[in-house]
């Protein structure tokens, strides 16, 4: 039997593995659920984040790319918003996904031509580089980084939609968001914002990720199916399903992987099926 | 329920004449491309037949069509049986696979459904890559293609097994046809657009959604098991949700629920791959964009963007052109 060292350190790779996808999926949940629009190509904007993350820091540091893949990133969400998907809002969800696969095709090609097919990496800051001592092992302190800014976000969004008046308009857009625009909510505003958001949030976890993983263009179409588990176990449009079906995939995978490497990925697809087949609107729906 | 009109069946002649002209002039390049073509034409008619009559949009028919290769490959290699048998075989499995999964998905719509799907091809795929007995990374060769020299046809000719493929898409759209148009198929229909009222008349929707899936998991899985006789060597990519994806996309581009549109949609997906990779490797750019352009044009792909056509310039035609605005807007609606 493997010391407690050995849990911990599984457990703390559970949880950083969580917290990116949290960041992921956060974006997507709260967009499908105030806008019931699936975007499938938030992975792909996830992909754009690393590549501009790994662009800033070969010129300006890590922290450089850190700021900048959410701003640039939003930036395209804008582009996107104003161009597609807004004129998308009304038609039917089939459209949708295909217009966003359609995206994922796209967005591959075009950070292919602009990046090149070469793996990039980015250098950690010298604060982030070490391994520091924790619970009696010693973890590599870039991953706590990931784990304390998962933990970090959660908080604050867990604030802004609970105890704001922002954040009261935005859960009264997702329960009803007809009766929200008759109460004088400009509903539609408050879609862009959070699709801005959401946006960011995807670039960041791209910035994020970029030191752990190589860039590549296909990194994008790699995480989209691990965050589509995440809100459909989770429920979609809700903060509590996506922290709670990150934590399940996170740890499920992670757990499966050290236990069970045989069954490890066919695990969580089990797993995914079993929800789908016993709660088919996933564990914490926004509506009930 | 699917009905054929002149457009139709003219398209159809038009593609068979086509088909049937390739075979027999072009080289062996032009050979494998229209073989491609063929098996992918049997794959999206399959799921034609979910989502277009049923909506049930499954993004597990590219796994339903590797489990239909892999049964194939591993019942002729590993186990020793004759083709024959094995072709039996790997669509038996195949459909019974499909009638599983459509059972315990039947429950649920929309996104979740394509999720659901999603999740179950996932699984298969990941099954087969990590399981050494499937060849895992490295896939399977020395697929033996069907004996039909009895018969004085050997198919290990290329433009024999062209043929050979271009009957089984026939023979698969007659089933489909055959399909729709019984009580089952009219019962799909009657639950797409209605299902409470459906189970309101009686009807056990579950099992209706399940046998129909079932069905068209059996023709995915012959798709699978002629792609594995024409590559002759199978890889698990076979079964990745991206085979899926693409098949979907290749419906939406023919045209969703009209049958003929998808066949239409193989071609031009296949050709215009080939067409556009040798001239740049941004091919995926191309499709992404023409993907976009058709899904906002708001028509039902290439083929239902012609019949839409069609229809209004008959309609103007019988009813003169004061009409023709109004009638233009009934089709569209």
């Amino acid at each position: 039997m493997p010391d407690p060292g050995f849990w911990t350190l599984q457990a703390l790779n559970a949880l950083q593995l969580s917290m990116l996808l949290f960041l992921l999926s956060i974006g997507l949940t709260v967009i499908f659920g105030l806008m019931h629009f699936v975007n499938l190509a938030h992975g792909s904007l996830y992909a754009v984040g690393a590549y501009v993350a790994a662009s800033a820091a070969a010129v300006g540091g890590y922290w450089a790319g850190f700021f900048l893949a959410p701003v640039a990133v939003a930036g395209l969400g804008i582009l996107l918003y104003s161009g597609l998907i807004r004129r998308m809002r009304r038609s039917g969800p089939m459209a949708q996904v295909l217009v966003t696969f359609g995206l994922i095709f796209a967005l591959l090609d075009l950070s292919r031509l602009i990046w090149g097919d070469l793996a990039l990496s980015i250098e950690l800051p010298a604060l982030l580089a070490g391994r520091t001592a924790l619970l009696g092992i010693e973890y590599p302190t870039y991953r706590l980084f990931i784990i304390g800014l998962g933990l970090a976000i959660i908080a604050a969004l867990a604030f802004v939609l609970g105890r704001t008046q922002i954040g009261a308009m935005i859960r009264a857009g997702v329960d009803n968001d007809a009766m929200a625009a008759c109460l004088g909510i400009n509903v539609e505003r408050l879609f862009f914002i959070v699709f801005c958001v959401g946006c960011a949030l995807a670039g960041l976890a791209g910035a994020v990720a970029a030191p752990l993983l190589s860039v590549t263009p296909d990194m994008g179409l790699q995480i989209l199916i691990p965050t589509l588990i995440v809100i459909v176990i989770g429920g979609l449009g809700s903060l509590k399903g996506a922290v709670a079906g990150s934590l399940i995939y996170g740890f499920v995978q992670t757990f499966g992987a050290v236990l069970a490497p045989q069954l490890a990925s066919v695990l969580i697809y089990a797993l995914l099926a079993a929800v789908l087949v016993i709660k088919p609107v996933g564990l914490f729906p926004a509506k009930g | 329920m699917f009905r054929h009109t002149p457009l139709r069946y003219g398209t159809l002649a038009l593609l068979a004449a086509l088909a049937l002209f390739k075979a027999v002039t072009a080289d062996y390049f032009g050979l494998e491309i229209l073989t491609e073509i063929l098996i992918l034409a049997i794959l999206v008619i399959a799921l034609d037949m979910v989502a277009g009559f049923g909506g049930m949009v499954s993004l597990c028919h590219g796994a339903l069509m590797g489990v239909g290769a892999f049964a194939y490959a591993l019942l002729t290699v590993k186990a020793g049986l004759t083709p024959p048998l094995a072709l039996a075989a790997a669509i038996g499995i195949t459909g019974g696979a499909a009638w599983i999964i459509g059972a315990i998905c039947a429950r649920s719509h929309g996104i979740y459904f394509i999720m659901a799907t999603l999740a179950f091809g996932q699984m298969a795929y990941s099954y087969v890559f990590q399981t050494p007995t499937f060849g895992g990374d490295d896939g399977l060769g020395g697929i033996a293609r069907l004996d039909l020299t009895a018969f004085g046809i050997d198919l290990n000719d290329s433009r024999t097994f062209a043929l050979f493929c271009l009957a089984a898409l026939a023979a698969s759209y007659c089933a489909i046809v055959g399909i729709l148009r019984s009580g089952l198929g009219r019962s799909l229909t009657g639950i797409m657009h209605n299902e409470q009222r459906m189970r309101a008349l009686g009807l056990t929707v579950w099992r209706v959604k399940a046998d129909v899936f079932g069905l068209s998991g059996m023709i995915a899985g012959l798709a699978g098991a002629l792609a594995a006789q024409h590559m002759m060597f199978i890889s698990p990519g076979l079964l990745s949700w991206k085979v899926s994806g693409e098949a979907l996309v290749v419906v939406i581009l023919g045209g969703l629920g009209t049958l003929v549109g998808p066949i239409v949609g193989a071609a031009a997906f296949v050709l215009l791959k080939h067409e556009v990779s040798a001239l740049t490797s941004y091919w995926h750019l191309v499709v992404g964009v023409i993907l976009i352009a058709v899904v906002m044009s708001r028509a039902n792909g290439i083929f239902g963007w012609i019949e839409t056509r069609w229809t209004a310039r008959k309609a103007t035609r019988r009813t003169g052109p004061a009409d023709a605005p109004l009638k233009e807007a009934r089709t569209d609606a």
